[in-house]
């Protein structure tokens, strides 16, 4: 009956799907109508746990004469205010876990918040209307950005396979759908929370009013204030709730038709994404690089190292098209380059890579020249893979053995054809983002022109900005992040 | 240009464990960077302290004027004896900056008003820049001017007298690997480098081995003992490689007929086609090293019938050669002078498709 086995956690995130679980929205209810609250002195075995006045304590107290007391109740503490209720409500209601509208005690919900268009003022002038109604429209972007709708169907599907009896006759996707299940869980069961937690503070600055209880009113608005900040933090998060979005990646640029002219700007583009990511902080290393006869580069590979690097440098997939005065021609004449911009993401889980196995692959040196071994001293030592089935290729040369060009190779190797096999996977419900074969020239992403004026602009989001130099040294976040909203907020039906 | 620097502290950077500051001499780059003779290993330039200074405006200075040089290189030792070419030597010295700087990355800022900023280096500039001229004007091969060879996941000292391992004797180490994966014997067993050089192959294998594997490698030559003993130790190995000085087997009286694995890169070149090779092999590496006499065969098949007596029964063998001529002739030779004594033969190619080594077992 009474197996209740909350502990406080630090985790916002895990105590609100637990405060979830539980449904809590019924215990608040109850809140209003329980008109004494029973107050408890602190024991000391409490005090230790650190004070929070912006969420609910569970606690379970066991093997001490403390918790006989309390072993059939559940205590909710709110600031210094601590309500025990008998447990057998809530075990009634988690019993009864119902898919239902979260409302405050006087009917108020999320969508109503948004519909009351409160005026929103800044966060410092302390009103709670104002704070609500940003968690609130935080709360309604974040859903959008995380494709409500559709998640919530995907958790139907899944949800039915897990319960299939046969599930684990295949393990490995078996591991896959209860991952997928598991990590949409939380992101919803995070969301759900939040309206949870919205709610409740509403609820107790009305309880707190009521009883003309100021330290509680303050405490219920400084723990909105922060709310309305971490749902802000959110908001940017969700934009980078795609399947492969927190892995690392490989950045490919390649020069367009054009010659010196688009490898020049190939190379300026690499460089631009080289720059940006260590000023992101990732690791950056050259893979794979084909120098241009006189100047730039015929193609490059990078590989970006570090979280969300995939989910961020996936704006970036396309044609960049650049105007300016070439300093190659001694004419002084105006030019159109372009260079193409592909992103593979390196996939962290190894479950969903393609095995590959070395029977399917033909291992070549990359400039073999004369008779090798003894005669020859080079510090060239690059090799290029072949995937027989695929025909994908690979070459790394920057390494200092061949052996470590190889294993790079191998690297690369294995992303292109995770990124093959789940373009062929795409209608399912993989995000992937096209090679560099795939890009059709004429899908221009973004003009940089140097001359006759100066601008960067993205053609997709209209993003623009007026000094290509900033962006040419890796400022790129205002094009990346205006494109990622843009793609995720226009879809306007998923709720 | 800048050649003003002294003799002190040139050889500081090449020589600093083998002669003092204060040797008096006229520069002349091959006796300084040559000593063949001296079988005291050389610290590699990435394992040195990085003592020396100077403002990043003078080592971008440096970086432009070395730059420079390689790309008037073009492709004109790459025509001439399949040299490198710019495209490659730009790659080194991007390598050897890595190896030079406290902090490789400090080369990369372009603040301007970072340009006074002190970066730390591994060597005094000034011989940084008779190092990269040697590189260019006299062809002395790049992992002389660094001492070091990446092979595999090693980073081995190497110096003048010692050759530099080649990338397709790395492929030995994997064919090892594949071989003592299911065979235990093989893998806690007694093994033989013969010629080790550097001492790769002994330490690329004693790293896949078991626990009580044991590697013993020779090697005629005093310099490629005392190198390859460096590197043992610097792998910490010297627990499971001994390198013992003597001509092939001679030093391996005493294990008779108890090796479970034998591996070799002999020189295999006929001496007539050692003039013509690039400049950097040639001028540089050791002749011990490379020249295989008059068909380059002779060491091979010394190996070859010194094996029958030296491998166990089921005993693993892999030998590098020339090139399929001489894969061939080994293969045939097993199988008529040395008939029933190997089993399996097989000519294995390398990554650019020549036909590179000979692998088999002793027969039981
Ligand atoms: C081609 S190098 C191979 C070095 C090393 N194993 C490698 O693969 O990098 C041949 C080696 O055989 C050594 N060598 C030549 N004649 C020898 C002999 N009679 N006995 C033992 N070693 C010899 C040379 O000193 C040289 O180190």
């Amino acid at each position: 009956m009474s197996s209740i086995t909350l502990k406080r956690s630090y985790s916002r995130s895990s105590i609100l799907s637990q405060v979830h679980n539980l449904g809590l929205n019924y215990i608040t209810c109850l809140l209003s109508s329980v008109s004494e609250p029973q107050s408890h002195h602190f024991s000391p075995s409490i005090q230790k746990q650190p004070k929070y006045g912006n969420g609910y304590h569970f606690l379970r107290e066991s093997g001490t004469g403390f918790s006989s007391l309390f072993m059939k109740t559940l205590k909710i503490s709110y600031g210094s205010h601590w309500v025990t209720f008998p447990t057998n409500y809530y075990v009634r209601q988690f019993s009864s876990h119902v898919a239902f509208e979260p409302s405050t005690s006087y009917g108020l919900t999320v969508d109503g918040i948004i519909a009351n268009n409160w005026t929103m003022l800044d966060e410092s002038e302390s009103d709670w209307k104002s704070h609500a109604s940003a968690i609130a429209q935080s709360i309604h972007l974040i859903k959008k950005r995380l494709q409500w709708k559709k998640l919530i169907v995907r958790l139907e599907i899944l949800s039915a396979q897990l319960n299939k009896p046969d599930l684990w006759d295949d393990p490995v996707r078996a591991g896959k759908i209860c991952r997928e299940h598991g990590s949409l869980m939380g992101k919803m069961k995070e969301v759900k929370g939040f309206e949870q937690e919205l709610l409740e503070h509403i609820d107790m600055i009305k309880l707190a009013r009521e009883e003309n209880d100021a330290d509680l009113e303050s405490e219920s608005l400084k723990a909105l204030l922060r709310m309305r900040r971490s749902t802000k933090e959110k908001e940017l998060e969700a934009l980078l709730a795609g399947e492969h979005d927190s892995s690392s990646c490989f950045i490919e640029v390649q020069a367009g038709a054009g010659g010196t002219e688009s490898m020049d700007w190939a190379s300026m583009v690499m460089q631009m994404y080289k720059l940006w990511a260590q000023h992101r902080g990732y690791g950056v290393t050259v893979v794979d690089e084909m120098s241009g006869d006189i100047a730039g580069i015929k193609r490059a590979t990078i590989k970006v190292d570090g979280e969300y690097a995939f989910g961020y440098a996936k704006a970036e997939v396309g044609v960049h098209r650049l105007v300016r005065i070439s300093p190659f021609d001694s004419g002084k004449r105006r030019h159109t380059s372009f260079a193409a911009v592909a992103v593979i993401p390196i996939l962290g889980d190894v479950s969903s890579r393609v095995q590959i196995s070395e029977s399917d692959l033909r291992i070549e040196r990359f400039r073999a020249g004369g008779a090798g071994g003894q005669h020859v001293n080079t510090t060239e030592s690059a090799v290029r893979i072949t995937h027989i089935p695929t025909g994908v290729t690979a070459t790394c040369q920057n390494e200092r053995s061949q052996h470590q060009n190889k294993a790079s190779a191998m690297a690369v190797l294995q992303s292109r054809v995770d990124q093959l096999e789940m373009a062929r996977q795409a209608q399912m419900n993989a995000q992937h983002t096209q090679s560099l074969t795939e890009i059709s020239w004429g899908n221009q992403i973004r003009t940089y022109v140097l001359h006759p004026y100066r601008m960067v602009k993205d053609l997709r989001t209209n993003y623009e900005v007026s000094d290509p130099d900033s962006v040419l040294e890796g400022d790129l976040d205002g094009f990346i992040l205006s494109f990622l909203s843009a793609s995720l907020d226009k879809d306007e039906d998923y709720l | 240009m800048k050649l003003s620097f002294t003799r002190a502290s040139l050889s500081s950077v090449l020589v600093p464990l083998i002669f003092n500051s204060n040797l008096v001499r006229p520069i002349s780059c091959s006796s300084v960077s040559c000593s063949p003779a001296s079988a005291k290993p050389q610290t590699p330039l990435f394992l040195r302290s990085p003592t020396f200074s100077a403002t990043l405006s003078d080592l971008k200075k440096w970086q432009d004027w070395a730059k420079t040089l390689a790309s008037s290189v073009g492709s004109s030792f790459l025509d001439s004896d399949n040299g490198p070419d710019a495209t490659l030597l730009q790659r080194e010295f991007n390598w050897l900056i890595e190896d030079a700087l406290e902090h490789p990355k400090t080369i990369g800022i372009t603040d301007n008003d970072k340009k006074n900023m002190v970066v730390t280096l591994r060597a005094d500039l000034e011989d940084l820049y008779e190092l990269w001229k040697q590189r260019i004007e006299e062809r002395r091969p790049f992992q002389y001017i660094v001492g070091c060879e990446h092979w595999r996941d090693l980073v081995l000292s190497v110096q003048e007298g010692v050759l530099i391992p080649r990338p397709e004797t790395e492929l030995i180490v994997d064919l090892v690997g594949d071989v003592i994966k299911d065979n235990e014997g093989l893998r806690e067993g007694l093994w033989a480098d013969l010629g080790t050089g550097s001492g790769a192959l002994a330490i690329g294998i004693g790293r896949i081995l078991g626990s009580s594997g044991r590697v013993i490698a020779t090697d005629l030559s005093p310099v490629a003992v005392a190198v390859a003993s460096f590197n043992v130790q610097r792998y910490n190995l010297q627990d499971k490689i001994k390198i013992k000085q003597g001509s092939w087997f001679e030093p391996l009286k005493d294990v008779k007929g108890e090796l479970m694995g034998l591996v070799s890169n002999p020189p295999y070149i006929p001496s007539e086609h050692i003039s013509g090779l690039q400049a950097e092999v040639a001028k540089y590496e050791p002749r011990l090293a490379l020249d295989g006499g008059s068909n380059g065969v002779g060491s091979l098949l010394h190996l070859c019938n010194g094996a029958v007596s030296m491998l166990k029964p089921g005993g693993f063998f892999a030998f590098e050669t020339n090139g399929e001529n001489q894969c061939k002739f080994l293969v045939d030779y097993m199988e008529t002078e040395t008939e029933g004594c190997f089993r399996d033969a097989k000519i294995i190619s390398d990554f650019a498709g020549i036909q590179r080594f000979v692998t088999g077992f002793r027969a039981q």
